[in-house]
């Protein structure tokens, strides 16, 4: 399923965004080499200040599997500002119908091996789903993004391909990379779901994530089993240690999941 | 603690400025939409310029009680990157501070912002209103959403440039592409043609043209090739 986390609710998944930027560090730090800086496992720059949409792809137990970054190209986005290699000392295009996809990974090392709905190819395949038809909604026809050369072989394996590039191929520190241009058409989307089998709504809605995620109302009676729940909860290293904890808790307090409250 | 904005009215200042309004109003009705509000911080001299198809009592009463220093139709949706429904904000406190007086003022509260992020940090922010049905709005949204992402973005840089400073900040760059493009243009090709001239698709030929209509503040071709000739970054064709 496909969270979207953008300044209006991200205060209800900062775990998830931990998590996100945990993966984001060990893909493009540690498996492709990229030159980005890490601080306590978050792979974070410049450009995730500026209150950027995540696209974000989720397990079933809502555990981060994927995700992806989009800004605007009215304002700053990472081709204006620091990929202008590519460019070639050309400025950027500027469009209000057009928004700018980066750091697009997927998880790897735990899809590695699944079976079913959540393998590698479904994954990314249902994250660019995500990315199209949250542009779409929004109004935006086309989306430019940095990507490099496997990247590029990706998109076109997943019947995905860009309708073209824009400026050339440059080399940044170890990799090289392109800007592609992808459209947010109904056919384009429906290729890409067909592509995978992706049929339906693909969109978690808010409460729901936010509940999974989220401490049970109801605490254990014992003072110790409930200081050391909490101190397992708020130490937790990773989303999953965090979900570990918080169903800990709950067998503790002999409580269910908490009452859902959908968007109406 | 917030910094006391000051809110300026645009359509009370004479000039060539009125002529915002009346686009506003011209907005509404191609759109369907009851009510339009355009509002910026220009980053030079840090005021809140807006302008607004609202009734004048409503509009007094909101530059009265400062408003705009809460409303999160603008400080929230400031910092979305995607245009934020109303019913997002509605859990937010400040939204009833707002709002509820509104239904007092027989206003709807059903609307949405557009926010624009420009390139020196300002940030436009164009908003409609509408009393029709959740189902009719729901559906009225996903037809006129490309619309207003180009209106806003139009009505943000027109604003932009009419001020002396941030226009000279602002001066078009044109890649060469979207001059080659123009070129073409002002010699009479098609889009198809000049796609097989360039050697691109014909849809490239369309994103260079929609970000040089952009950045040359215009909204159809005719006018932007009309603009980067008198700039001198084109030839008449």
């Amino acid at each position: 399923m496909i969270l979207i986390v953008d300044v209006l609710n991200k205060n209800r998944f900062l775990p998830i965004l931990d998590d996100m930027f945990r993966l984001r560090a060990r893909v493009f730090q540690d498996r492709m080499g990229w030159d980005v800086a890490v601080t306590n496992g978050l792979e974070k720059d410049e450009f995730d200040a500026l209150d950027p949409a995540y696209v974000i792809a989720l397990d079933d137990d809502y555990r981060v599997i994927g995700c992806a970054r989009l800004l605007q190209t009215t304002g700053p986005h990472m081709l204006s500002d620091v990929f202008h290699a590519i460019l070639d000392g050309e400025p950027p295009l500027r469009s209000a119908t057009m928004w700018e996809s980066t750091r697009f990974c997927v998880d790897r090392e735990t899809l590695a091996g699944r079976r079913g709905k959540h393998t590698v190819a479904r994954t990314t395949t249902e994250l660019m789903c995500g990315i199209l038809e949250y542009a779409q909604a929004s109004g935006i026809s086309d989306i430019i993004t940095v990507i490099d050369p496997v990247m590029d072989r990706i998109l076109h394996r997943s019947d995905n391909a860009p309708y073209d590039y824009v400026g050339r191929t440059a080399e940044m520190g170890k990799v090289r990379a392109l800007a592609a241009l992808i459209d947010t058409g109904q056919e384009r989307i429906d290729r890409v779901r067909a592509f995978a089998g992706v049929e339906g709504d693909i969109f978690a809605t808010q409460e729901e994530v936010a509940n999974a995620i989220a401490p049970p109302t109801g605490l254990p009676g014992d003072a110790f089993l409930r200081e050391y729940c909490h101190q397992q909860i708020e130490n937790a290293a990773s989303l999953r240690e965090r979900n570990a904890a918080i169903a800990l808790q709950k067998a503790l307090s002999g409580l269910g999941s908490p009452a859902r409250n959908f968007d109406t | 603690m917030k910094s006391r904005i000051q809110l300026v009215d645009l359509t009370a200042l004479s000039g060539p400025r009125a002529d915002f309004l009346g686009h506003l109003h011209g907005l509404c009705r191609t759109i369907g939409v009851d009510y339009a509000s355009y509002a910026a911080t220009n980053p030079v001299s840090g005021k809140l310029h807006a302008f607004t198809t609202y009734p004048t009592a409503w509009k007094d009463h909101y530059m009265d009680q400062n408003l705009h220093l809460v409303d999160p139709t603008l400080r929230i949706a400031a910092r979305s990157i995607a245009p934020v429904d109303w019913r997002r904000l509605e859990q937010d406190s400040s939204f009833q501070d707002v709002f509820g007086a509104a239904r007092d003022f027989d206003l709807p509260s059903t609307g949405l912002t557009v926010p624009v992020r420009g390139p020196m940090g300002d940030v436009g922010l164009f908003s409609v209103t509408s009393r029709m049905s959740a189902q009719d709005w729901r559906w009225l949204k996903g037809s006129m959403m490309g619309q207003l992402q180009t209106a806003a973005v139009h009505l943000h840089d027109t604003v932009m440039t009419s001020d002396a400073l941030t226009r000279t900040l602002r001066y078009p760059h044109l890649s060469t592409r979207e001059r080659e493009v123009l070129q073409w243009v002002a010699a009479g090709k098609s889009q198809q043609d000049i796609g097989d001239i360039l050697s691109i698709s014909s849809r490239t030929v369309e994103v260079h043209l929609r970000s040089a209509r952009e950045k040359l503040c215009t909204l159809t071709t005719a006018q932007a090739v009309g603009r980067a000739v008198s700039l001198g970054l084109v030839q008449p064709g």
